[in-house]
């Protein structure tokens, strides 16, 4: 049985399928549910993180039903949805996305989405009631009715890529740097020779998404790419690459070698574009151990996100920077299977240190093992601002929900990440360590 | 019977023959609204909007020393979500109904979550709103609160909302307000030998509150400011006040009603305080009910004379403005649009119903041919007919105005801007000056496409407006 949850930050299936959807190009999310269901996803997702959405406002179709389609049904409803949003709206996929109250109800979505297709419309559905799950759920319920539904709808054959590869398991929004981390990752990948099929954010369409079956490897960055990936193995054989989380600094490092590897390519070229990157990152590192040591860098932090950002950030802030990871929670509540060799690989960061590692998404339980950790630095969401002002502990934003961080295009993933994520938390050590001299004098 | 036996409120289509999607004429809209029956119209085609959960929600957001369950699966807490990052508003919890409650139930778990906010939080009141999923399988909520009123001791209030049974959002308003006086306000004579005034305050800025409070108090008078920022003794204190005041006739409209016919607390209603002359208008109102309305007039040329002067020389004289507000919003700020020398082309407002049909006459006075438009967040429509218009300024309020200012004309928001009293008319007209002054942002923003196809915005805009077949 599900618990209640205290100030919930993973939201619904629904909202993680819109999220999905949002992230590309000419893919426009026809909701079949309740008025309000769009709009708790544009405020409690979209606005939560200060950099909104495509659209420039909340869901551009919504079947909206009333007491009426509860009572008898809203199959109908929804049909005469499908076919005006097509006329209304300019896009290139359909993307039907139920909610609870029309799944209660039975409405039969996909004979609705097969008409369309029927029509010639390019629609697909998934299924998506919020009482199924939370964001991570949803996004792997739209990313299966992709890789499933697409095919219909591909007229001609083209002519596949050699050297593609898919990138899969970054929720958008729920990781605030989604963005900026597919677009380093894809630099680096492009740096080894090969094409990156990044699937989501900026130019990023349909047609990324009808390639899926021609890469020649998926690269999985978080446990929520896992489905995905295990089907196109069913499907087309394709294999995949996992990492435990967000490669940030030399991590990325490891990432190109072992993709180089599984794929056969030129290791000269790989160990070259290593080589350079981290020659400059060591370069950054040096320049800045003078701010490191006047301010003293090496705390204990806590730090609170989704598994793929706590593996991550962490790695590189306890191998790379040296500081100490107190309390770590994970909030996005990973299938339980995954979560022994998450636990594993987290406590071993710095050994015989006595992390605490946490699996929560409750805001209550949150702040009360953070008090208890009681670090001197704070990485995590909104939420998490107020018991770190309690602890007196420094704080920086770099998980869902931002609330005021506007985040564009910057990421924390690969090399560039990693300056980034130097510049942020310099910034933050270095002025409350003049805020702490200040008050002592 | 007591309007208060019963479950929730009836429904704003069926109180006020509300309308929330219609398009005409100002004249045909009175048409339409006094006659013997108004017709509902619904929307072959429609986008997500606000409901009356998100109402219930905001309006809660505002109560003091409470602790909000929603008994929903776990997406409807979302907007909660917004509300504590945006403003630190609320505490808030979700059931996290899961497939096997929607078949069986969940009011095991819903007590669960009771028993827990009232050992984590020590609140006054908690909230108790049902989400769709409850409603549909009719979970027995009042039962819960039965049980745990009796043993926790702090009042436990169910809040009936839906999210289907109304086309209007403000429903949720009702709801939320019916709720609260049915189980914190009690009975009639409660409270009585205050000589306190009700402000009648539903989610407004808090800036808005405290210059209303800032003007009132010139009067001399003790406000019992609610719901916003009320606590449970506020809410007590409300059955005995004087009279309710106030500040939004269509948002408060139930609390005032219900206060006036149910406790005989009087309602003084006057039309929002935004510009110079309504706010005079509001203020005299005020001093009326006082038996203070030299000292409101005094007061007023006063502060209007001050503000007079900071304005210097501002006007909108030939400027063409579209309005896309909240309906009590839209009509004062219609009104401050002419006394600028401003002109009206057109509005659009979230609902429509009876209460605005006085409003509606004074609009059709000044422009008889104005259309109204009648839609919350339906922004494929309002983005066609304000193209048509092509006016030289756009104020509105709803979450689809980054949308609108892809059209390239200047945009002034009045989300979350204070916009009451003299500071008010200071901040709204410093606001239209700086979106006059330099429209780069507008040009800027006027290269992205909307999400519409040409042929959509070429259609007639209310095409998709249908009279409901029942």
């Amino acid at each position: 049985m599900s618990n209640h949850i205290d100030g919930s930050r993973n939201s619904c299936a629904l909202h993680g399928a819109l999220q999905l959807i949002e992230a590309i190009d000419g893919a426009v999310p026809v909701i079949h549910s309740n008025a309000g269901c769009g709009m708790q996803h544009f405020l409690g997702v979209n606005r939560s993180n200060a950099f909104g959405c495509p659209f420039g406002g909340p869901p551009v179709s919504s079947s909206n039903i009333s007491e009426k389609h509860v009572v008898f049904g809203g199959s109908s409803r929804l049909r005469e949805q499908l076919k005006n949003t097509v006329k209304v709206v300019d896009g290139e996929l359909y993307f039907i996305v139920s909610g609870c109250s029309t799944e209660m109800v039975g409405d039969d979505i996909p004979a609705m989405a097969k008409e369309g297709r029927e029509q010639d419309f390019p629609v697909i559905y998934a299924n998506t009631p919020g009482f199924r799950g939370g964001v991570h759920h949803g996004y792997q319920l739209a990313v299966r009715a992709l890789v499933e539904q697409l095919p219909d709808l591909l007229k001609e054959k083209r002519t596949p890529v050699k050297g593609l590869v898919n990138v899969l398991g970054i929720v958008p929004q729920q990781d605030p740097f989604w963005a900026g981390n597919l677009e380093e990752i894809g630099r680096l990948l492009e740096g080894i020779g090969l094409e990156p099929n990044l699937l989501l954010g900026y130019g990023q369409g349909v047609d990324g998404w009808h390639r899926v079956p021609e890469a020649s490897l998926n690269i999985v960055v978080s446990v929520w790419g896992d489905a995905g990936a295990r089907l196109l193995e069913e499907r087309y054989g394709t294999p995949f690459l996992r990492l435990e989380g967000l490669p940030v600094g030399s991590a990325a490092g490891g990432l190109l070698r072992a993709v180089s590897d599984r794929l056969g390519l030129d290791s000269g070229l790989a160990e070259h574009v290593i080589q350079t990157q981290e020659t400059r990152l060591r370069r950054q590192l040096g320049s800045l151990a003078d701010a490191y040591f006047r301010a003293g860098f090496q705390r204990e932090f806590a730090l609170v996100g989704e598994s793929a950002q706590v593996v991550g950030l962490s790695d590189f802030l306890t191998r790379t920077l040296g500081l100490l990871p107190r309390t770590l929670v994970i909030t996005d509540d990973p299938p339980e299977e995954s979560r022994a060799s998450l636990e594993q690989s987290l406590a071993l960061l710095v050994e015989e240190f006595g992390s605490e590692v946490f699996f929560t998404e409750d805001h209550a339980e949150i702040s009360a093992v953070l008090r208890s950790g009681n670090a001197g630095l704070v990485l995590g969401s909104a939420l998490e601002e107020q018991v770190a002002e309690e602890l007196g502990a420094a704080f920086m934003r770099v998980s869902f929900p931002l609330g005021e961080r506007v985040v564009i295009d910057r990421g924390y993933a690969g090399y560039r990440g990693a300056s980034s994520l130097l510049e942020d938390l310099g910034t933050l050590l270095l002025s409350s360590a003049t805020r702490k001299f200040n008050t002592v004098s | 019977m007591s309007l208060l036996k019963s479950k929730a409120p009836r429904i704003r289509e069926k109180r006020l023959d509300t309308l929330n999607a219609w398009l005409g004429s100002a004249e045909s809209s009175i048409r339409e609204l006094s006659g013997e029956e108004t017709f509902q119209r619904i929307r072959t085609f429609s986008q997500s909007s606000q409901d009356d959960l998100l109402h219930a929600l905001r309006l809660l957001a505002g109560v003091r020393e409470s602790v909000v369950i929603i008994h929903a699966p776990r997406g409807c807490i979302a907007a909660g979500l917004y509300h504590k990052v945006a403003s630190g508003a609320g505490r808030w919890i979700v059931t996290n109904l899961d497939q096997k409650d929607t078949i069986m139930g969940a009011d095991r778990k819903l007590r669960k979550a009771v028993t827990g906010a009232y050992r984590q939080y020590r609140p006054e009141v908690i909230f108790i709103v049902s989400g769709p999923v409850a409603a549909i399988n009719n979970d027995d909520i009042q039962a819960v609160v039965d049980e745990l009123h009796e043993e926790l001791e702090l009042p436990i209030v169910p809040v009936y909302v839906t999210g289907f049974a109304s086309r209007n959002a403000v429903t949720g308003y009702d709801t939320a307000l019916h709720a609260i006086l049915k189980h914190i306000v009690g009975t009639r004579g409660d409270g009585q030998g205050t000589t306190k005034v009700n402000l009648l305050s539903v989610v407004e800025h808090p800036d808005d509150r405290v210059e209303s409070e800032r003007i009132l108090a010139l009067l001399g008078v003790e406000l019992n400011v609610l719901p916003d920022g009320a606590s449970a003794t506020t809410f007590r204190l409300a059955a005995g006040a004087r009279f309710s005041f106030s500040l939004d006739q269509d948002s408060e409209n139930y609390l005032g009603v219900i206060l006036r016919d149910e406790y005989g607390v009087p309602y003084v209603e006057q039309p929002r305080p935004i510009g110079l002359g309504a706010t005079g208008r509001w203020l005299v109102s005020a001093g009326k009910a006082l038996g203070r309305e030299d000292v409101a007039l005094a007061v007023h040329e006063q502060q209007s004379e001050q503000v007079r002067r900071s304005l210097g020389d501002f006007s909108l004289a030939g400027l063409r403005v579209y309005l896309a507000l909240s309906p009590a919003t839209a009509f004062a700020v219609a009104d401050l649009v002419s006394e600028f020398g401003g002109e009206v082309v057109g509005v659009t407002v979230g609902h429509l119903g009876k209460l605005q049909v006085s409003q509606l006459e004074s609009l059709a006075r000044r422009y008889p041919s104005l259309q109204v438009h009648v839609a919350d967040g339906q922004p494929f429509e309002e983005l066609n007919i304000v193209r048509r218009l092509a006016p030289d300024l756009y104020i509105g309020d709803a979450a689809h105005i980054g949308q609108a200012a892809r059209l390239g004309i200047p945009v002034v928001s009045l989300e979350n801007v204070p916009v009451l009293g003299y500071a008010g008319v200071t901040g709204l007209v410093r606001r239209i000056t700086a979106a006059l002054k330099n429209r780069s942002f507008a040009e800027s923003l006027a290269g992205i496409r909307t999400p519409y196809r040409d042929a959509w915005l070429r259609r007639s805009p209310n095409w998709h407006i249908k009279k409901e077949v029942k």
